[in-house]
């Protein structure tokens, strides 16, 4: 149903906007790297989104943990419940996916985010889903996030992204 | 004598002279019949000319006539024509007013359509709820989990204390292992109940936010065809001013 290339621009699409909205600033390292699906999720609570269109749907899930590391990064001196926090920062980093899938798909429509138990991560099986990729994302090898991308289609579904020139700007202009 | 010679002189004077004078109007006549001649001749030139002028005007006035009947003719298929663009312009503005209507009826119908995402918010909101009734029988089924484990412990703390006394205990030792049993099926069927409400989390959550993220894309999409609809209504009543 989805296409080994299709598979491929999803991947790199959720790269480019990680790498450009995960961190908090531009300086910081951003590393990404693959995980083997059925290593579970070592974090405790998800970030949960959803891009629809027409053809398909994309379920973007960002595990976190709620730990003084990722409070001191996505917090700092700030008095907000880190899921608040992560939950915009997740918000921008699939409003900059939304931004690069629009390319390829005229109408397009994207949910707010909503957090979810890590343990409801392996029920993802339940939405019969066309394609699911797992990351690990490493932000100055202090903040350490996990990645679940979940397409969901019933007709074949095939388009090439290539790698972003410029590493999306413009996100904020996104209406949620 | 010399009266006969003067009568014979004027006699011949006479005859000169009557022959000088017949010589003048013979001369005179002749000039004039020369000029009459000439006028005769210059006369017959100037019919030919006129003749000719004539057959040339006449020319002219058939060419003028012809093309007189080319004008009214080209007049009338003009006029023709213009009738028949009067009316096709007249039939135009009508169907341009009609679609200038048109325009106008589908952008207020887009525009109505887009209320439709006020709806679908209004799932999204009723997910909340419902993720929220399914955080509680999270809560209450832990709180199930923890009182079962305590029956289990309870129950081997009362099959130790039933051997412990011995033939006397062991009815009790039955009905502690029976406990036994039933909390070990009540902690199985706690973790079956988290299982289901985790799927259960997730496939709420997925299936409201595709129903909002959905609602999103067919607001966006009748925007643009509310948008389309006003610049065609726009271009209608520009081309009716």
């Amino acid at each position: 149903m989805i296409s080994e290339r299709a598979k491929e621009s999803i991947g790199r699409i959720f790269a480019g906007a990680a790498r450009s909205r995960l961190p908090t600033s531009d300086g910081h390292a951003c590393e990404i790297v693959d995980r083997h699906r059925d290593a579970g999720s070592p974090q405790a609570r998800v970030v949960v989104l959803t891009i629809s269109s027409m053809q398909f749907r994309l379920l973007l899930l960002l595990h976190f943990d709620d730990d003084a590391g990722m409070r001191d990064y996505y917090v700092g001196d700030a008095s907000r419940p880190l899921a608040d926090a992560f939950m915009e920062v997740a918000n921008l980093c699939c409003g900059a996916m939304n931004q690069r899938l629009v390319e390829h798909f005229p109408d397009l429509g994207m949910s707010t985010p909503y957090t979810l138990s890590s343990d409801c991560v392996p029920y993802l099986a339940t939405l019969k889903p066309a394609h699911v990729a797992s990351y690990d994302v490493s932000i100055n090898d202090t903040v350490r996030i996990g990645a679940t991308l979940c397409v969901c289609t019933g007709a074949p579904l095939d388009f090439l992204a290539e790698e972003a020139a410029d590493a999306e700007s413009g996100g904020e202009l996104e209406l949620f | 004598m010399v009266v006969a010679a003067g009568v014979g002189f004027v006699a011949v004077v006479a005859l000169v002279a009557t022959g000088w004078f017949a010589c003048a109007r013979a001369r005179s006549a002749r000039r004039a019949r020369s000029e009459a001649e000439r006028r005769c001749e210059a006369l017959a030139q100037e019919a030919v000319q006129l003749r000719a002028q004539r057959d040339e005007t006449a020319h002219e006035r058939d060419a003028l006539a012809a093309d007189a009947r080319r004008l009214s003719d080209e007049l009338a298929e003009r006029d023709e024509r213009l009738a028949a663009s009067r009316a096709e312009l007249e039939r135009a503005l009508a169907r341009g007013g009609d679609a200038l209507q048109r325009a106008s009826h589908i952008a207020d119908e887009a525009a109505r359509l887009r209320r439709f995402a006020d709806t679908f918010e209004r799932w999204h909101e009723q997910m909340t709820s419902l993720m929220a009734q399914n955080y509680d029988m999270h809560q209450k089924n832990q709180e199930l989990s923890s009182i079962v484990s305590h029956v289990l412990i309870v129950s081997l703390n009362a099959s130790i204390e039933a051997a412990r006394a011995g033939a006397a205990g062991r009815g009790f030792s039955i009905v502690a292992s029976e406990v036994r049993a039933l909390a070990a099926r009540s902690q199985e069927l706690s973790k079956s109940y988290r299982d289901s409400l985790n799927r259960n989390d997730l496939v709420t959550a997925a299936t409201f936010q595709d129903i909002q993220a959905g609602g999103k894309m067919m607001a966006a999409s009748l925007a643009s065809v509310e948008a389309l609809a006003n610049q065609l209504h726009g271009a209608f009543a520009q081309a009716a001013a």
